[in-house]
This record gives structure tokens, C-alpha cells and sequence, in this order.
């Protein structure tokens, strides 16, 4: 009995893990999903309250008897749900009353009743001290005057099997049939409005070269700060670590002027030359180069290879998952920077736009098509994603070793 | 000792020829430092022309210095002779890439670089498969060494289509043709010389003749290794830095030469007056000089009230919301990833699968993250309002109650405007936050908690007793660095809001005022000056947090 309580108790902690941990996934994840299904739908589903995550369009028919296909509708025909077409809409609809019992009304076509009198002499009554005409309804096969108590449209909807069947209802109160459907050209689209494909290959052209660059000046700096002794290496090393906490806003200014000094303004070199040289990755290198073993360098010297060689030979091969690491960091970091990029690149110069730019002005620019500009943040956030699936191990346990120990 | 080594022929050339090429560049330098104020070189302002005359002083200076050495056979003179060329070396280098458009042309790349990725690719594949035989034990020596050539023919393949697509051949030779004008020629033959100097200099014979010692290679390829790096940062990082020092004592504008103000931008966002109000709703105009002071707000205190004005309000705003915003995405996204990683600790499976969604949105561009919210966030259609009533309705049906549905109007409302950028924020730092105290939390060693079990503690006591005591550096590391980036808060607000700082200046930030002051009014020493009160700003809070966790580690020990 006492093991077995132990045992349930065990199973509802376990279940009370799991619940909260799916709960934060959910809300974690469900951003994410909300803008790739929004970025397939189409712009009205977009403005749908409620709102429904998957992208849906009203299902279309084609009759017999119809050229066009026609929308389908779910209609209430005797106490049923059935999937009706609609044929044809705004059709007015008198309601008609007698004008001694306003209660007992009667719906007419307007092209069925007539004037009572004739067009050419219609008859009218007064009712609270207001004139309504009177109009010749026929119920029951009697003929009474009443009077238009008030209009309304409706649909003629058939039945898509037997286009015979027709039912008169109201097209805004019904239902219309939608299916799940995916709309990729949307992406196109955002593409061709916006110059993202030129902002596509701008920011991984920026990317790639900050990546190679930041890593080369690392490894060469991580390991003169690890590795070789010279005079001022304690104090320059000291100097770098002070500044890892500046901000980086405290830059923008001065590097600004820099940039017009030098005549990068609106340059992609702007975005890539002063990114190359940090002193945080140097940082990150230095303190993994110093882990390794001094010995099998120091028998390499002896063998005559020069320091480039036991560089390039036996440490960088060796130190794939600390550069990994260091990669996809930096890959990040140039993949999603804004800042930088809207002080520095004019507005107007899409040329040299990056996404993150593009995407700036594409919420201008769309900003009553959510699925257009949901698709651009598609297109900015999904290849960081995808690295991440790939490089998952090195991105979450590099978080994990870089950030404690440093 | 110098007598009996005997210096071979070439040697004693070259050291003759480099003392003088050092007496020649002295010569060179000290002309050129020259140059500027005797009108041969035309620069545009007079700090240029002090920046490079001291340069060029200093180099003909030691260039001066070398050459003495050099005649009297010391190592001291190979060295300065060394650093000197390198450097020139480079600047020449650095001359001869911007004569040919090399940086420049970068924007050009970008009309073309589409085409070539996909090669680039199957380049980066080709690699990828040569080392396939490296993790894998090789069974078959002759199937690894055709994979290797297989790869290797890939990769040579992939990047010369890359090449190719990309128009590479006529980069190079616009590059050509552009160094044919007088500058380019100028700078390639300097890079020439000061290579072939450098060359000489470095032979093992030269070394010798001087007496090198071990140290001194050592001190060459130090200095070497990190030239690239130090160069950079001097360049692109210190040297910006001391700029926006200066900066922020003028009335720069980014275009015009800046104008000494000394302490004028310091003390306009300083100037503040507190005032007394006779009654709580007492107009500012009657207790403030409103040509100089605003209204930043206002404290009731019975029938009277605290008036807070200041001759920057927009700065107090700022900072007000900047704290505010601080105040609460730092613990709301801090305690619940503590609260996660003690869960995700538990070594049930699945774990990994969870620690990497928790990730997921620390990677995202917050740009597009902003814009997905901001539709989550619409009052009329987003999901974040059908939440909420969806759950008042449940809430209302299952006791019976009457709630009304708020419908929030999350970032058109003064009132909440900010905390949906903070819940934003919360959002995407926590899962990163996280990762952090997971690895903490695997490095607190397990005996801790069998001795506390052993004691009879519970799990709330372990928490208590052992894990957040154990966690402390974590815990300062995670909330510093929390803190400074939610100190620098721009990027959700300026893609959120529409305008920017928010229905009544409700979500500026200082940031925001920052970039606006510096970017579109171009009061870029003004900008300057907010930058340095941010940053001391941060530094104080970082030195409160520090100074906290020292003292907690202190009652520990």
C-alpha cells in the first residue's frame, strides 16, 4: 500500500511536470505558429473573429447550369445543416404589414406586390402622424393592402446536387463553407513588394563575411593572449575585458561620423568591417585555447613547425565545437542586428537593405495585410531557426559553458 | 661577443640597407608630418592634420631610432624596424583595397552573390564530406582516400562556379583598373617595399646576427597574432569610445566641425526642479518657469502635492520608462526560467526537447518577433484579447460571475502600452535565461542534496538551503546581464509602437530619445551625452548587483 502511494504520488509530480513544461512550450511555440499559418492565409481570414490558426478558403462549387463556380454556404433547410450554393445575392425582401395590426407580417419579393391604386395613383394611410404607402399583398390568395414595415436581402441558395431545390436566407448570417488551404504565393509576393530577395542575399552576404572574419580575428588574438608571451599582453587583455560591458549604444554616435568620415554611409561595408574585430569572441577563444595542452605544441615547435602551422594543424581542428559555437553566436548576432543597420543604411536605398530593414519598412508598407507581413517575418526568422535544429547542441551548451565561466 | 660571430656577406647588406631605408623613412615621415601645415596636402580640418602629423612624427622618431640601433648591431633596432613596416604595411594594404573599391564594392557583391550561394554550398558540402572519414573509424583505406580527392574535386569545383557566377573575373579587374590611378600605384608600391623590408628582416639570419633571443620570436608572432584583432578594436571600439567622450562636450552634428560647449548637454538633461503644489491639481505654470521647465509628473500628498519638472522631459520619460521597464521584464523573465530550470533539472526524458523550445525565441530577429506580436496583440482580432475573453466567458460560466471583458487596447493604451513590450521581452529573454540556470544547476554537486536528504530536508528547504545559495553566480550573471540588455530596450518599441514613443510618450526609452536626438535631429552631441548617463546608469545597477552578491556569498562562507 505505502510503496504504491509512493508510486501514484511519483506519477502525479511527474504528470504536474510534464503539464507545466507543455504549458511553457505552448506559449513558447505558439508566436511562432501564428505567424507561419497567418503567412499562408489569405487577407480576409486574416481580419476573422474568432480567429483560427490554419489558413482557410470558402469552398467554391460548380453546378450545372452555371458557368461560374459557386460559393458554398451552410444553410438551415428543414432543421438541417446542408451545403448550399449560393446562386444569387442581394435580393430584396419586403416585410409587409396591415396597417390596423402591425404584428402580422408577411414577407414579399418586391417585384410581387403593386402599388395599391396602380402606379399612377397610389394610395397611402397615415400612422403616427407619418405617410406610408400602401402596396396591394396577396395572402392566402386574398388581396389586402399593407403597408412596408422594412427591407431586408437576402441569397438564393440551391442545392449543388438538385439545382431545383432553392431556399431564400440571409447571406451575412450564414456560415460560408471553408476549407484548409495553404497559400505559398504569398511569399512571392511579399518577395517581389518588397526587394526581399535582394535584402535575402544582402543580410547573408553580411552574415558570412562578419562569421569568417570575427572567427579569423579571434583565433589569431585568443591565441596570442593564450599561447605567446609579450610584453603588454596582460595589460591589452585587461582592456579588452573592461570593455566587453560597454553597451554598444554607447558606440553609435562616434562610429557614425567614423562611417562619414570614411565614406561607408549607406555601405554594406559599414555593416561588416566594424563587426569583424570583438573583443568578446577574442575573449572566448583565449579562454578555450588555454585548456589545451601545452606539451604537444611545444613538440611541434621542436619538430620546427612555425606557430601558424600548430595554429592552423593542430588547434583550430581541434577546437571545432568551441568555433561552432562561436559561429552560430555570431551568426545571430549579424542575422537579426537592427540597430546598426537603420542608423546606417538609408531608407530609400533598398539596394543595400538588409531583412531586418526590408521588414521595417514592408509594416509600412503593408500594413493592412498582416499575411504579407507575417511572410516576411517568416522569411527573416526561419533560417536562424533552421540552423538552430541543426545546431542545436552547440547553441543551448555553449549558452550553458560561455556564459558561467566567463 | 659581437667580434666573434663572423656575419656572412648578404646579412651585413641587408642590415646596411635597412639602417638606411630607417634614415630614408625618417627623412619621408618627418615630410610628411610636415606636409599638411606647408599646404602640399590639402585635409579638411585641423584636427586631421595634428592627428596625422603626430603620427608621422612619431614614425620618423623611431624610424630615427631604429636606424641608430640598426648601425650599432642591437636587436632593438630590428624590432622597431619591424613594427614600423608592418604597420606601414598595412596601411598601405588598407590603401590599396580602398583605392580599389574593394569596400565599396561589397554592395556590388550583393547584386550577384544570390547566384553564387548555391555553389558556395555544395563547396561548404564538399568539405563536410571529406570529413566524414574523420569521425568515422576507417575501415577501407582506398574508399577514404577517393572520398577525400572526391571531396576535394567538389569543393574546387564548387568554388570556381561560386567565382564565376558571382562575375568574379571582372571584380578583379575593375579592382585592377582602379589602382591605376596615381593614389593606387602609390600605395601598391608601398605595400611592395614595406612587404620586402619585412621579409628581409624577418630571416633567421638577420635574427641571429643580432643576437635574438627565444623571447623575442615569441614577442614578434605575439604582437603578430594579434595585430588583426587589436588593430580593429583600436580603430573601430577604443577609439569611438574616447570620440563619444569628446562628443558629448560639444554641439556636434555630424556633418559640421563639432563646438566646445564643456558641460552644456550634461547639464540640460540635469536640470530638473522639484516644486510644491498648493493643491494636487495646481497648474505647473503657476510654480515653474515654463519657458524652461516641463512637467515630467506629479506625487499627491494630502492637499498638496511634489511637482517634478524638468528642461528635458523627454529624458525623464525616458529614464522613468526605461526603469520601469527594467523593473519588470528583469524577474518576469528571471523567475520563471529559475522555476523551469529547477523542473527541467528533473532527469525525466524529454527534457532536451523542451530546453530546446524554450530556446527557440532567444534566436528570433526581434524585428519579426515584434511584428508577430503586434498582431497578437490587436485589440479587435488578435489572439491575446480571444484568450482573455475566452477565458473570462469560462471563468464566468463555471462560478457564475459577471466579469467583463476588458478588451484591451494593448499598445494604443498609455496604460499598457509598455507592459506589452515588457511581456515581449519577458517572452523571448526567458528561455535563454533558462539554459543558464540549467547549466548552474548542473554544476551544483549532487552529495549536497543526498546530505541534505540524509538531514531530513524537504524539497522546499534543499531549494532554499542548497540551490539558490549554490546558484548566486548564476544568479548575478543571469540578472546583470538581464538587466543591461533591458537597459538598452529599443528594437520592440520602435517596430511595436506606431509612432515609436507611444500614445503620450508612454513607451520612449532612453534608447529611443537617444536615437532619436542623435539620428533624426542630429543633435549627435546631445546623443553623446545620454549615451554616457546610460551608461553610468547601468554601471551603477551593475555595481549594486555585484556588491549584493558579494555580500550574500560573504554570509555563506
Amino acid at each position: 500500500m505505502n510503496t504504491q502511494s509512493y508510486k501514484f504520488r511519483r506519477f502525479l509530480g511527474n504528470l504536474g511536470v510534464y503539464i507545466v513544461l507543455t504549458f511553457f512550450a505552448l506559449v513558447m511555440i505558439f508566436p511562432f505558429l501564428y505567424m507561419i499559418t497567418t503567412s499562408f492565409k489569405i487577407p480576409s481570414d486574416t481580419f476573422r473573429y474568432p480567429p483560427r490558426l490554419l489558413p482557410r478558403d470558402p469552398a467554391e462549387t460548380t453546378v450545372n447550369g452555371y458557368d461560374e463556380p459557386l460559393p458554398l454556404y451552410y444553410v438551415d433547410v428543414d432543421g438541417q445543416q446542408k451545403e448550399y450554393a449560393l446562386v444569387q445575392s442581394n435580393i430584396r425582401v419586403g416585410t409587409y404589414a396591415p396597417p390596423e395590426n402591425l404584428t402580422a407580417t408577411v414577407e414579399r419579393y418586391p417585384s410581387e406586390v403593386k402599388p395599391t391604386g396602380g402606379a399612377m395613383n397610389p394610395q397611402s394611410v397615415t400612422i403616427d402622424g407619418k405617410e406610408q404607402k400602401l402596396f396591394d399583398v396577396e395572402v392566402d390568395g386574398q388581396v389586402t393592402p399593407m403597408i412596408l414595415v422594412s427591407q431586408t436581402t437576402v441569397g438564393e441558395f440551391i442545392d449543388p446536387q438538385n439545382p431545383e431545390e432553392k431556399v431564400y436566407r440571409n447571406v451575412r448570417l450564414s456560415q460560408p463553407v471553408e476549407n484548409v488551404s495553404w497559400h505559398p504565393e504569398n511569399y512571392e509576393q511579399v518577395v517581389e513588394l518588397n526587394n526581399m530577395s535582394r535584402a535575402l542575399t544582402n543580410t547573408a552576404l553580411v552574415t558570412i563575411l562578419v562569421v569568417v572574419g570575427q572567427l579569423a580575428t579571434s583565433i589569431f588574438g585568443g591565441y596570442a593572449f593564450a599561447r605567446l608571451k609579450f610584453p603588454g599582453r596582460d595589460t591589452v587583455f585587461v582592456f579588452y575585458l573592461g570593455t566587453i560591458m560597454i553597451p554598444f549604444v554607447m558606440l553609435i554616435v562616434p562610429l557614425y561620423q567614423l562611417m562619414v568620415l570614411i565614406g561607408w554611409t549607406d555601405r554594406l561595408a559599414a555593416l561588416i568591417i566594424p563587426w569583424i574585430f570583438t573583443a568578446y569572441g577574442t575573449f572566448l577563444m583565449r579562454q578555450h585555447f588555454i585548456t589545451f595542452p601545452k606539451e604537444i605544441e611545444e613538440a611541434a615547435l621542436l619538430d620546427g613547425a612555425s606557430r601558424f602551422q600548430i595554429l592552423k594543424d593542430i588547434l583550430v581542428p581541434a577546437s571545432v565545437p568551441a568555433l561552432a559555437t562561436q559561429a552560430t553566436f555570431t551568426f545571430l548576432y549579424a542575422w537579426n542586428s537592427f540597430f546598426w543597420p537603420l542608423v546606417i543604411i538609408n531608407v530609400g536605398n533598398e539596394k543595400n537593405h538588409v531583412l531586418t530593414l526590408a521588414l521595417n519598412v514592408l509594416r509600412g508598407r503593408a500594413s493592412d495585410t498582416p499575411n504579407l507581413i507575417l511572410a516576411g517575418a517568416a522569411i527573416a526568422i526561419i533560417p536562424p531557426l533552421i540552423v538552430f535544429i541543426f545546431g542545436q547542441r552547440f547553441f543551448v551548451e555553449s549558452v550553458a559553458g560561455s556564459g558561467v565561466k566567463g | 661577443m659581437n667580434e666573434v660571430i663572423s656575419l656572412d656577406v648578404r646579412t651585413n647588406q641587408i642590415l646596411l640597407l635597412q639602417s638606411i631605408w630607417r634614415g630614408v623613412f625618417a627623412v619621408l615621415a618627418a615630410a610628411g608630418a610636415l606636409a599638411p601645415w606647408l599646404g602640399w596636402v590639402t585635409l579638411d580640418s585641423n584636427w586631421q592634420k595634428l592627428l596625422v602629423s603626430a603620427i608621422l612624427l612619431i614614425a620618423a622618431i623611431a624610424s630615427g631610432i631604429g636606424a641608430l640601433q640598426l648601425t650599432r648591431h642591437r636587436h632593438a633596432g630590428r624590432m622597431i624596424s619591424l613594427a614600423l613596416d608592418y604597420l606601414a604595411f598595412v596601411a598601405c594594404a588598407v590603401i590599396v583595397l580602398n583605392t580599389g573599391e574593394v569596400f565599396i564594392g561589397i554592395d556590388a557583391l550583393g547584386e550577384t552573390f544570390g547566384r553564387g550561394l548555391p555553389y558556395l554550398g555544395i563547396a561548404v558540402a564538399g568539405y563536410f564530406l571529406g570529413t566524414i572519414e574523420d569521425r568515422f573509424p576507417k575501415r577501407d583505406v582506398s574508399t577514404t582516400t577517393s572520398l577525400k580527392t572526391v571531396s576535394r574535386w567538389i569543393i574546387l569545383g564548387g568554388v570556381v562556379l561560386f567565382l564565376w557566377q558571382i562575375d568574379a573575373v571582372n571584380g578583379v579587374l575593375y579592382f585592377l583598373g582602379k589602382l591605376l590611378q596615381p593614389t593606387g600605384l602609390v600605395a601598391v608600391a608601398g605595400t611592395l617595399i614595406f612587404g620586402l623590408s619585412l621579409w628581409s628582416m624577418m630571416r633567421s639570419e638577420v635574427a641571429e646576427a643580432l643576437n635574438a633571443k627565444t623571447n623575442h620570436e615569441q614577442i614578434i608572432s605575439g604582437w603578430l597574432f594579434l595585430s588583426p584583432n587589436l588593430l580593429g578594436f583600436l580603430i573601430f571600439f577604443a577609439g569611438p569610445l574616447i570620440l563619444s567622450f569628446y562628443f558629448s562636450f560639444t554641439d556636434s552634428d555630424a556633418f559640421n566641425p563639432p563646438n566646445w560647449v564643456g558641460l552644456e548637454n550634461y547639464a540640460r538633461i540635469l536640470n530638473v526642479r522639484f516644486a510644491w503644489l498648493s493643491s494636487p491639481t495646481q497648474l505647473a505654470r503657476e510654480v515653474v518657469d515654463i519657458k524652461v521647465y516641463d512637467e515630467v509628473g506629479r506625487l499627491a500628498l494630502g492637499n498638496g502635492g511634489l511637482l517634478f519638472a524638468a528642461a528635458d522631459k523627454f529624458f525623464w520619460l525616458a529614464l522613468r520608462n526605461t526603469l520601469t521597464f527594467v523593473l519588470f521584464a528583469m524577474p518576469l523573465s528571471v523567475i520563471p526560467a529559475l522555476v523551469l530550470s529547477n523542473v527541467l533539472n528533473s532527469k525525466l526524458p524529454g527534457m532536451k526537447f523542451f530546453r530546446a523550445v524554450y530556446f527557440m525565441p532567444s534566436i528570433a530577429a526581434v524585428v519579426g518577433i515584434a511584428l508577430v506580436w503586434q498582431w497578437l496583440y490587436n485589440a479587435t482580432i488578435g489572439y491575446i484579447n480571444y484568450f482573455i475573453t475566452v477565458g473570462i466567458e469560462f471563468w464566468n460560466n463555471l462560478f457564475n460571475l459577471a466579469i467583463i471583458d476588458p478588451k484591451i487596447q494593448w499598445v494604443s493604451d498609455e496604460k499598457t502600452a509598455l507592459f506589452a513590450v515588457i511581456l515581449i521581452a519577458a517572452w523571448q529573454t526567458m528561455g535563454f535565461n533558462t539554459v543558464l540556470f540549467l547549466a548552474g544547476l548542473q554544476n551544483i554537486p549532487g552529495e549536497l542534496y543526498e546530505a541534505a536528504t540524509v538531514d531530513g530536508a524537504g524539497p522546499w528547504a534543499k531549494f532554499w538551503g542548497i540551490t539558490l545559495p549554490m546558484l548566486a553566480p548564476t544568479t548575478f550573471y543571469v540578472v546583470s546581464t538581464t538587466t543591461i540588455q533591458a537597459m538598452q530596450v529599443f528594437e520592440q518599441v520602435f517596430i511595436l509602437m506606431n509612432p515609436p514613443e507611444g500614445p503620450n510618450n508612454s513607451t520612449i526609452t532612453l534608447v529611443l530619445y537617444l536615437y532619436r536626438s542623435g539620428f533624426q535631429n542630429f543633435k549627435q552631441g546631445y546623443a553623446s551625452a545620454i549615451a554616457w548617463v546610460l551608461f553610468i546608469v547601468i554601471f551603477g545597477l551593475t555595481l549594486v548587483q555585484f556588491q549584493r552578491q558579494r555580500r550574500s556569498s560573504i554570509y555563506e562562507s
